[in-house]
């Protein structure tokens, strides 16, 4: 596993600690470790993250089925992230930082760099093996944290599609990888 | 003329109360007389259930349900359908069996067979 994933999964394995800790002082409704905002906030960063390394991936490869991947990325990723602000924006939510979203942030930015300085096939299966790593963390964050922390029900229901639609994208990631290999 | 003369012996039909019943629940009201339309419904990044019982001349329709952009895009070229949120697109079948996937999402496949 590489650090940025090591990191992610540290954040996100934290997250799922800390909302079972909150949970256990005998409280009449126990407050989730992360509130709606933050959710948002870490959904659409991640959505932000993808989008980044798509137009990378768009930049520097030259493989038609990379290309083609990147741009299902690109689109669908901001199809969901404007969703998602049409429906902060009805709940009257402001997304709010975190620390997972600003860890998330910065690993991206270092895997950013790492797959700068690659080029050819090299990059090509380093930005699709990253995105097969990408997207299983991601949704198993959606899974585990995410949606069960959810309080208002139409984003969890977002959130419920996305997993449904990044679940498609992982296994399109992990069907290219395999045909790179 | 002719065009004419076909909507008003399907009208006619109609009024008569000789048109066909629609045995699948999914088939809507019949394009003509004759011909049943099959429904698709496409939501979050899945077809649904592939229609059976299609036969050539009957309408087959795409409901994009999904908040993504799809599309029903023939293996052969015959056919390329765009299909925005919310929106649906339809084609006429011809008898065979067709595959079809979504362009912008290759993940996405379906299969007709039309007698
Ligand atoms: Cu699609």
């Amino acid at each position: 596993m590489n650090k940025p994933l090591l990191a992610l999964a540290l954040v996100f394995g934290i997250a799922t600690v800390a909302s079972v800790q909150a949970q256990t002082p005998a409280a009449a409704s126990p407050a989730p470790a992360i509130n709606d905002a933050q959710i948002a906030h870490i959904a659409y960063t991640a959505g932000v993250i993808d989008i980044a390394a798509a137009k990378q991936a768009l930049q520097k490869s030259h493989n038609k089925d990379v290309r083609a991947f990147a741009e299902e990325m690109a689109r669908d990723h901001a199809a969901v992230n404007e969703q998602a602000l049409a429906l902060v924006k009805k709940l009257g939510v402001t997304p709010q930082d975190n620390p997972t979203s600003q860890s998330l942030s910065k690993n991206a930015a270092a895997e950013l760099k790492t797959l700068a300085a690659l080029k050819g096939s090299a990059f090509d299966k380093a930005y699709v093996d990253n995105e097969v790593a990408y997207h299983k963390a991601v949704n198993g964050a959606l899974r585990s944290t995410l949606i069960p922390s959810a309080q208002n029900a139409e984003l969890k229901s977002l959130l419920e599609t996305g997993l449904k639609l990044f679940q498609s994208h992982q296994a399109h990631a992990e069907h290219l990888a395999q045909s790179l290999n | 003329m002719l065009r004419m003369t076909i909507l008003l012996a399907g009208l006619l039909a109609l009024a008569g109360g000789i048109a066909p019943a629609s045995a699948s629940s999914t088939a809507k009201p019949p394009a003509t007389a004759a011909h049943r339309m099959h429904v698709i419904v496409i939501d979050q990044m899945q077809y649904g259930p592939m229609p059976t019982d299609v036969r050539a001349g009957d309408i087959i329709e795409w409901t994009n349900h999904d908040i993504l952009e799809h599309s029903a895009t023939a293996r052969d070229g015959h056919f390329d359908v765009d299909l925005k949120p919310g929106t649906s697109g339809r084609i006429t079948a011809t008898a065979g069996t067709f595959a079809f996937f979504c362009k912008f999402h290759p993940t996405m496949t379906g299969t007709v067979v039309v007698k």
